[in-house]
């Protein structure tokens, strides 16, 4: 785990050192480069691809979450005294997905359905095709289908019916 | 919602997706077998699939500046010949973390600094630069700079690792005693002293980067380099709005010309927060005046040019002030009774001197009258003139004592003059009244002699007493 996260840390510093500022990356590029670059650095840390990609989908939700509280956090920042060049950083988002709604309805879903959280987990944040899914999941492709339209209205419904924060934590 | 529950909404959701749409409500109330609640929540997702266009549909995205800021380095992790032991702080200028050099086996404060673009060359040759003149700054109460490392492309900063708390901490649990908030600042400027002689300004002085170690040393830390996160951000992330820094003065803020002079900014906003307990932002006015809060005062001036010149005169000025022995029992923790009420009084005073002033013209434009011809329009003339100068500036300092206090000493200073001129003319001309008008109205000459020595009386010896026990503490200025 701590492996993929510096792994994935490790790439970003290099996309920062070659690639225009202000840039962003897709969770699949990312997760395919680690994957690559780890592979041929250690190829026994992974029992396989599918189980590098599930941690890799993971640490991308939790570096997410991470960085999304932690915007909303300095947002939030309160009296001057406490404003720090960090919390100058805070930076407006685009795309309307509200990560921290996300994660928390994802969270709820995991109870109600760990697989359909686990598909949600892979495509989104791991970037994952249906077919690289199903391969990871261990069903079928229409499976992976049939549980990702249900696991997405359902996230949508109770996203939507959070009560709305405002702009914060968009990503 | 149960898992069996959960379970036939799947079935419901997904039988009636396989439906045309204009059938699904049908198909629904069929096979909900009469639990209304399921096929109202089968309604809803349906609904919902059908108005989820877009949503999760591309996979999320990552902005590298994000990744770039994780929490990187774990326990245990070689960098050079430093082994982490573990995070001790994470700023504007990148992660602070506790290692052993493991050549010396002594612990250090391991700066990570932010990851530049390779095209910042010049930019990364000037962190380069200003680390090793900051390395180059010794004295006790800067945290030492033992190495500067070049680790895979990356810089670091090794350091005096300071075992203790922060400033901030501090005076988050209120005002410091007056006394150990005085002998804060001078650490402080001490270190700045050192500092500017050795051509580092700190730029991004304030309580996080003042650390108290247990034996209760001062060590300012993160000279020079605490601004660079700034630098970055504005070329990694151009567009961005940068916060309001508290303790940056005005010229950094608009982006001017710096120099040391921001540090005494940062000095004053620091020693208003050590006395009040509160940043001058959100403090509020502060109707106390001591000669403390009027060094602070003297530090955040906007322009540059009405601050202390340099580290060395405020540290003398700050000397001063911790010897001097009039200000040993002063506290600005609560207001000071004693100050205050005499404060009132110097107020009282300006206010009823006025009164009587103004009052005069009246019986001195009767004896006028009596006296008659160029004399006794002489000296009507004269003592309305005096009146009139007299009444303005006493309203002026009366005025500015309730409105401006922070204006005060200085409108003093500048009236104090005129005051005693027209006070002189005043007394002397009413002098000449009364005694003019003697023979023919002994009343009004009584009256004139009678308020012609109250006056003087108030200008030599009420008026210096009541002004001595208002500004006792900052005459000295």
């Amino acid at each position: 785990m701590p492996l993929v996260y510096d792994e994935l840390r490790r790439i970003a510093a290099g996309y920062i050192r070659r690639e225009r500022p202000g840039q962003t990356l897709q969770a699949t590029a990312l997760v395919n480069e680690a994957f690559v670059r780890l592979a041929a650095e250690q190829p026994r840390s992974f029992a396989n691809r599918q189980h590098f990609v599930a941690i890799a989908a993971l640490s991308m939700r939790q570096i997410l979450v991470q960085r999304a509280r932690a915007r909303k956090a300095a947002k939030r920042g309160g009296a001057p005294n406490r404003v720090t060049l960090d919390e100058g950083l805070v930076s407006t988002e685009p795309r309307g997905v509200d990560v921290l709604a996300l994660d928390e309805a994802l969270t709820r879903l995991a109870a109600l359905d760990p697989e359909q959280a686990r598909i949600v987990e892979l495509r989104y944040f791991g970037g994952l095709t249906v077919e690289e899914t199903a391969d990871v999941v261990g069903v079928s492709p229409a499976t992976v289908k049939r549980q990702w339209a249900m696991a997405r209205a359902w996230l949508k419904r109770t996203v939507d019916a959070a009560p709305d924060d405002g702009a914060d934590a968009h990503l | 919602m149960t898992r069996e529950q959960w379970e036939r909404l799947k079935v419901l959701f997904n039988g009636a997706l396989d439906q045309p749409a204009e059938r699904r409500h049908e198909w629904l109330t069929l096979h909900a077998h009469g639990d209304e609640i399921l096929a109202r929540e089968a309604g809803a997702l349906l609904l919902a699939h059908d108005t989820a266009e877009g949503f999760l549909e591309e996979p999320a995205v990552v902005d590298p500046t994000d990744l770039a800021a994780l929490d990187e380095l774990r326990s245990g992790t070689r960098i050079g010949s430093y082994e982490i032991e573990h995070e001790i702080g994470r700023g504007g200028m990148g992660v602070v973390y506790l290692a052993r050099d493991l050549r010396l086996g002594r612990p250090v404060a391991l700066k990570a600094l932010p990851q530049l673009h390779d095209s910042n060359a010049a930019l990364q040759e000037r962190l380069r630069r200003e680390a090793r003149a900051a390395a180059n700054i010794s004295h006790p109460t800067v945290a030492t700079v033992y190495a500067l490392e070049e680790i895979d492309g990356r810089l670091f900063i090794a350091s005096e690792y300071i075992d203790g708390h922060s400033l901030r901490s501090e005076i988050e649990s209120g005002a410091l005693e007056r006394r150990r908030a005085i002998a804060i600042a001078i650490d402080i400027v001490s270190a700045l002293c050192a500092a500017h002689d050795a051509g580092v300004i700190h730029r991004d002085l304030k309580p996080e980067n003042v650390l108290v170690t247990r034996a209760g040393a001062v060590k300012v830390v993160d000279f020079g380099i605490a601004h660079i996160d700034s630098i970055n951000t504005r070329l990694t992330r151009e567009g961005d709005v940068i916060g309001t820094p508290a303790y940056m003065a005005p010229e950094q803020l608009i982006g001017g010309t710096i120099d040391a002079r921001v540090d005494i900014y940062a000095v004053g906003i620091i020693l208003t927060e050590m006395l009040t307990g509160q940043h001058p932002l959100t403090a509020g006015r502060h109707s106390i005046h001591t000669s403390a809060s009027e060094i602070a005062r003297r530090c955040v001036q906007t322009d540059p040019n009405e601050r202390y010149r340099s580290a060395r005169e405020l540290l003398a000025v700050l000397e001063r002030e911790r010897s001097d022995p009039t200000a040993v029992t002063d506290s600005l923790t609560s207001p000071l009774p004693e100050a205050s009420r005499a404060r009132w009084w110097w107020e009282f005073h300006q206010a009823a001197v006025s009164i009587v002033y103004a009052v005069m013209v009246w019986p001195t434009w009767l004896a006028r009258n009596v006296i008659g011809g160029q004399t006794g329009n002489a000296v009507f003339v004269a003592v309305l003139a005096a009146a009139i100068v007299a009444v303005t500036l006493r309203l002026h300092l009366w005025f500015t004592s309730r409105s401006y206090p922070a204006e005060l000493e200085w409108a003093r200073g500048r009236s104090t003059g005129w005051m005693l001129v027209s006070d002189a003319i005043f007394a002397s001309a009413l002098v000449v009244a009364g005694v003019l008008v003697g023979d023919e109205r002994p009343a009004l000459a009584v009256i004139e002699i009678a308020v012609a020595v109250g006056a003087a009386t108030s200008f030599a010896v009420v008026e210096p007493a009541t002004s001595r026990a208002a500004f006792r503490r900052t005459n000295r200025l």
